[in-house]
């Protein structure tokens, strides 16, 4: 048997790590006062649908609805989350959301789970959508489709897409709606920005020993450049089995390296290979199934 | 088999968490506070989403083998972290490094390879002080 025993002083890597993340996320970090700013933006807004009303009122000519593609802004190559505010934990300044006792319930819950190492994901171990909002934080690669007409906001995780529609359309009629993963989304353009909202989302977790966003919930996007390797997304999330009052969040993107252009979002298909399949655990966290390499030593030749 | 493997997994305490990203699913069959190296030879390296799979047939003292899994990301996440499908053929050599599972089986969240011509992998990217 060649087996190796190692010890490795990873707490001096724990310092760089440490050091490092500190410093990246200093550097991406919204300042107090925008983020009360922009926080207010939402609190003054008796809903989602009223305050994209009042972006697009205040936008030149009342936004622009399928511009020409020569003035729409290049997002093209590939992006990954790469920080921002968080669903349920302060903001910059320490304002932290207003949460409904329901969703401080789960949040507790969800840290007793976590500290007994409980871990279980309700959409995606059995590969089903992170859906929206989760979308916005999820990792791996992301593709900004932009046309005039309509704006594909995709993740390589599940395979997932966006779609946007900026032609002027409105959300189906009342009569029409159903729960959807992703929401139905229609948006308009403020000169370079994306401004965007969705309604019709289902009820379902919001990640990991996280609360259960509702079907109420419904939000608002700016979407614009920062500059070239960075795109901001700025988000007011409505949703009252969630917040007393709405919460914002800005999540950053940040363009991946690929000059040679070799990187590409491939398709996911999470039965490709069983020994990713995962079983949920009669204490409620996550297990791998079966594998399909050996599990038992082979029997030496004879 | 486990018990001799155990033996030898160093039962170091870790002060680093992974960087595990929020992927298909938890990682809380990994126990993120030990960590195994075994040397021993490719078998296969399933390079597929969600996430991949690197087998390494490791041969015990008593001369049987045991294969041992060893789990990454997907194949956009390794590329961007320099371990190409090709970097890790049948029959190669070399030294894997993991989280392993906290029931037994010989299956571990890959941190590190190192292959027999010292080129070194790793599949969640170099950590800090890493040479």
């Amino acid at each position: 048997m060649a087996i190796r025993c190692l010890v490795r002083p990873l707490l001096f890597a724990l310092v760089f790590v440490s050091a490092a993340t500190a410093a990246s996320a200093q550097a991406n970090r919204q300042s107090a006062e925008e983020f009360r700013r922009m926080l207010a933006m939402g609190t003054k807004s008796r809903s989602a649908s009223e305050l994209y009303a009042a972006l697009k009122m205040a936008a030149p000519g009342g936004g622009r609805q399928t511009p020409p593609f020569a003035q729409l802004p290049d997002w093209s190559g590939l992006w990954t989350a790469s920080g921002g505010g968080n669903f349920f934990s302060p903001g910059p300044g320490g304002t932290a959301p207003k949460l409904t006792a329901a969703a401080q319930s789960a949040l507790k819950q969800g840290a007793d789970n976590q500290s007994k190492g409980i871990e279980y994901d309700e959409n995606l171990s059995q590969c089903g959508p992170p859906g929206y909002p989760r979308w916005l934080v999820i990792p791996f690669l992301r593709e900004f489709i932009v046309r005039p007409e309509e704006t594909w906001l995709t993740s390589e995780t599940v395979n997932n897409v966006r779609r946007v529609y900026t032609d002027g359309r409105d959300h189906p009629p009342v009569d029409e709606r159903y729960p959807l993963y992703y929401g139905d989304s229609i948006g308009f353009w403020d000169g370079p920005k994306l401004v965007i909202h969705t309604n019709q989302l289902m009820e379902r977790s919001m990640g990991r020993n996280q609360p259960t966003q509702s079907d109420k919930m419904e939000t608002v996007e700016v979407w614009q450049s920062v500059n070239a390797t960075t795109i901001k997304a700025d988000v007011w999330i409505f949703d009252p089995a969630l917040y007393t009052e709405p919460w914002y969040v800005q999540r950053l993107y940040t363009k991946v390296p690929n000059e040679d252009k070799s990187l590409r979002v491939r398709y996911w298909n999470c039965n490709e290979n069983p020994n990713n399949d995962v079983v949920k655990t009669s204490n409620g966290s996550t297990n791998y199934k079966d594998f399909t390499f050996d599990d038992k030593p082979k029997e030496p030749a004879k | 088999m486990i018990g001799r493997i155990a033996g030898c997994v160093v039962l170091t305490l870790v002060f680093t968490a992974p960087l595990r990203l929020e992927a298909h699913h938890s990682a809380v069959m990994f126990d993120d506070q030990k960590e195994v190296t075994v040397e021993g030879t490719v078998k296969e390296f399933q390079y597929t989403n969600p996430h991949s799979w690197l087998l390494v047939d490791v041969t015990n003292k008593d001369g049987s083998v045991t294969t041992w899994g060893f789990e990454a990301e997907g194949p956009t996440t390794l590329l961007r972290n320099g371990v190409r499908p090709g970097d890790l053929k049948f029959g190669t050599k070399l030294t894997v490094t993991g989280h392993p599972m906290k029931d037994g089986r010989p299956g571990a969240l890959w941190m590190k390879a190192v292959r027999d011509d010292g080129k070194e992998f790793y599949p969640a990217g170099r950590p800090r002080g890493a040479q």
